[in-house]
């Protein structure tokens, strides 16, 4: 019984691992394709969507049958609590990459004017999922603290952002859908980054039992 | 194992006590009644006289609780009884004892009372008037004896039974105790029972088997360590369910992980996308593989599944690093891309020339001209091919013959021969220095300095000079070409050695090289084990300075 159980939980793990990295790749996707403005890329993008949406729902009946059968404690029923919430914050990674990916499709060949803070934000963005889905791999509280503290340097550069698209817009007043485009693409970064940072206060949850307070 | 040795003791002293004590109490009791029985004769005996001489008053006087005396007619009537009223009481002829008294003298019997815990003895006697005298006595029948001596049998068996219990389990701790006292893992050095030798033996075998075993493991596992441990390829060894069985250091560079790894998921160390279909496909196919960049490498990964009696067992990542061969591969490309360009610039001025001519466009004076560019084109691809066939010749690494050449010698020989083109530039050309012989190919050596010389001349501004210096030392011979020209900056130093690559792209027709020059100048060095270094200073000239061992 406790040998099918040490089992089923390596396989939740398993199966968190995999959907944390279809999210970092789905997202790392999204700010390669804004940097290059690959629309095919952005495709490939949107078609993963739904792969990490059933990921999604496989682990959370796996979760439920868990809790259901094993009746777990302590650290397994951290784990399981922890993963039940991880895996919202990844889907909404996996939804806002793709929201991302169709905005870059819509802009297609539209001149970005000044892509540079929004690719660094991106950059900075990306680097957080990693890191979050490193510290869940690695069971590394040090490193889900980095993520913690990175998401402020995310925030500043949504600000830069801002300043940016405020500037643009009195200089070509013309094209404020553009504008709010960029917007739209800058805030689901601060999102993402915002997700990650959940993810990584679950991490410490499941291996502390101490989840921060937001 | 003490409890059951303790147990049983217990049990056999207990069954062996009951036994016992029902067997005394059987005897005891028999004897006893034989012991009453004779003494109730004796009395009889002894009251029948007395009656005899005495009469009744004897009865009468005798006052017994102990012994019922009765005396009873020949006819069975009751003359006396010595506890009853003798005329109330019916006639006794048909009493057993009685009746045995008055046929054969003597009679007794025994006859259970109504409450079973008593019974009573009788024993007649026929008096000489034919009387018969009989002396009863109520006794406890064995139960009640039993019942009686409850008491002190309770006693003594709750102390047999505690004393067997103490003995008992020391018997039983004392029986165990070399057992518990065995060393198992020197087996063949107990001194216990004679009876454990053979399973003593047999374990001792089965150690032996087991060392011996665990030291081929032990070897071959180490075999196993010292070959993946010493291999450049990363090897990872997976289970069926996806774990790590072993991973070799170069592995455990390439992923960047510690030691504590073994048994982990795979997943944990390696999860990006490519790698995860890549082990889907290896489990499902048997073979997969991609390429893929890893601190700043080039890797080629393979994967296999390891099948063993029909039975997937897990698979083997292989990673090789293959950077060099990327860029050998990239360079190939490239040289082949640009020796295509540079062989066709020439053609296409020869090509050009010759169809103006053909068209009669060209005046008849203007000819010679033509004619003579058409020469020269076609002069500067025979010398493109020249090096080409050089470069190739060094790329292959063909064996040329070796002898001892003197540099000194050499540079002067590339002295007469740019004699003229230093001339033409006004440039001092200078050989100095040691003799420098160098066992090694003569060609290559002479293209060394001319190469290097032609340079010095071609990128000189008028008036320059350059300076050609072979000093000997103890196992190696330097040569140094230094000249007052132009120079090449910084940025360009690394990469004037690589094929075709100029310095000013526009120029290139002007000077008349074929950007081959230091390329083969490099593999010639390199050919006799040699370095090479350089410095310069833009504007104000360079200096090369190679060394080569004397002998390769």
């Amino acid at each position: 019984m406790r040998n099918r159980f040490d089992e089923q939980l390596f396989e939740l793990n398993r199966e968190i691992i995999e959907m944390g990295a279809m999210c970092e790749e789905a997202i790392a996707s999204a700010a390669k394709a804004l940097s290059t403005g690959d629309t095919e890329l952005a495709a490939r993008v949107r078609e993963n969507g739904s792969a990490i949406d059933q990921m999604e729902r496989d682990i959370e009946s796996r979760c439920m049958k868990l809790l259901l059968h094993q009746q777990p404690v302590a650290r397994d029923l951290r784990l399981i609590s922890a993963a039940l919430k991880m895996i919202t914050d990844m889907e909404r990674i996996g939804d806002q990459a793709e929201d991302i990916a169709e905005i870059i499709e819509f802009l297609k060949d539209r001149k970005t004017v000044n892509v540079s803070v929004i690719e660094d934000m991106a950059r900075e963005a990306v680097q957080m999922v990693t890191d979050s889905i490193d510290a869940f791999v690695k069971k590394d509280v040090a490193l889900a603290n980095k993520v913690l503290a990175h998401d402020d340097v995310v925030d500043t550069y949504f600000k830069k952002m801002k300043c940016d698209i405020i500037k643009l817009i009195s200089e070509i007043p013309d094209d404020g859908e553009f504008a709010l485009d960029l917007l739209m693409i800058s805030k689901y970064f601060e999102r993402i980054g915002d997700h990650a940072t959940n993810i990584a206060e679950w991490v410490i949850y499941s291996v502390t039992g101490i989840h921060k307070e937001a | 194992m003490t409890s059951k040795i303790f147990k049983s003791i217990l049990s056999a002293v207990i069954a062996v006590l009951a036994a016992s004590l029902v067997i005394i109490t059987g005897v005891m009791y028999r004897y006893f009644g034989t012991v009453q029985e004779n003494q109730l004769k004796d009395e009889l005996s002894l009251a029948a006289i007395a009656t005899e001489q005495l009469g009744e008053s004897y009865l009468e006087n005798l006052k017994s609780n102990r012994y019922r005396l009765t005396w009873v007619a020949a006819d069975g009537s009751v003359i006396f009884d010595s506890h009853a009223d003798a005329t109330a009481m019916e006639n006794h002829a048909e009493r057993e004892e009685i009746k045995e008294a008055l046929a054969y003298g003597t009679g007794s019997s025994t006859r259970q009372s109504s409450t079973l815990t008593e019974q009573t003895i009788y024993e007649a006697t026929r008096l000489d008037d034919g009387s018969v005298l009989r002396i009863s006595v109520s006794r406890a029948t064995a139960l009640l004896l039993v019942l009686g001596m409850m008491q002190p049998i309770a006693i003594v068996i709750v102390i047999a039974i505690l004393l067997s219990a103490w003995l008992a389990q020391r018997m039983a701790k004392h029986v165990v105790d070399p057992l518990n006292k065995l060393n198992l893992d020197k087996p063949m050095e107990n001194d216990a029972y004679e009876e454990l030798s053979p399973l003593l033996r047999r374990i001792h075998a089965q150690q032996m088997e087991i060392k011996n075993q665990m030291r081929i493991l032990k070897h071959k596992q180490d075999e196993f360590e010292q070959i993946t441990g010493n291999m450049k390829e990363a090897l990872v060894l997976l289970d069926s369910a996806g774990k790590i069985f072993s991973i070799n250091p170069a592995a455990k560079a390439l992923f960047n992980i510690g030691d504590a790894y073994i048994g982990e998921d795979f997943l944990t160390v390696e999860r990006k996308q490519n790698m995860r279909l890549a082990l889907e496909q290896a489990k499902a196919q048997g073979h997969s593989d991609f390429r893929d960049k890893k601190n700043g490498k080039e890797y080629q990964f393979d994967l296999n599944r390891i099948d063993s009696d029909g039975k997937n067992q897990g698979v083997v990542i292989l990673a090789f690093d293959i950077t060099d061969r990327v860029n050998a591969e990239k360079h190939r490309r490239e040289f082949t891309a640009n020796v295509s360009h540079e062989l066709k610039t020439p053609l296409q001025s020869i090509i050009g020339s010759a169809e103006l001519m053909e068209n009669g466009i060209v005046k008849e004076e203007d000819v010679p001209g033509f004619v003579g560019r058409i020469r020269k084109e076609a002069s500067r691809l025979v010398m493109l091919i020249d090096d080409i066939i050089r470069l190739s010749q060094l790329d292959e690494g063909a064996d040329m013959p070796h002898e001892d050449v003197s540099m000194l010698a050499l540079a002067q020989e590339v002295r007469e021969t740019l004699a003229d083109a230093a001339k033409m530039k006004n440039i001092s050309l200078n050989v100095s220095g040691d003799d420098g012989v160098i066992n090694g190919v003569r060609r290559l050596l002479y293209e060394i300095i001319y190469n290097l010389c032609d340079n010095a001349i071609k990128y000189n501004n008028p008036d320059g000079s350059v300076e050609v210096s072979i000093m000997e030392d103890e196992g190696t011979v330097r040569l140094s070409v230094q000249d007052n020209g132009v120079g090449i900056a910084p940025e360009h130093q690394e990469k004037i050695f690589e094929r075709f690559y100029r310095v000013d792209k526009s120029h290139s027709k002007q000077s008349g090289g074929t950007g081959l020059g230091l390329s083969i100048v490099k593999h010639a060095v390199q050919y006799h084990h040699g370095k090479i270094d350089i410095s310069s200073e833009f504007g104000k000239g360079t200096l090369f300075l190679i060394e080569i061992p004397k002998d390769k």
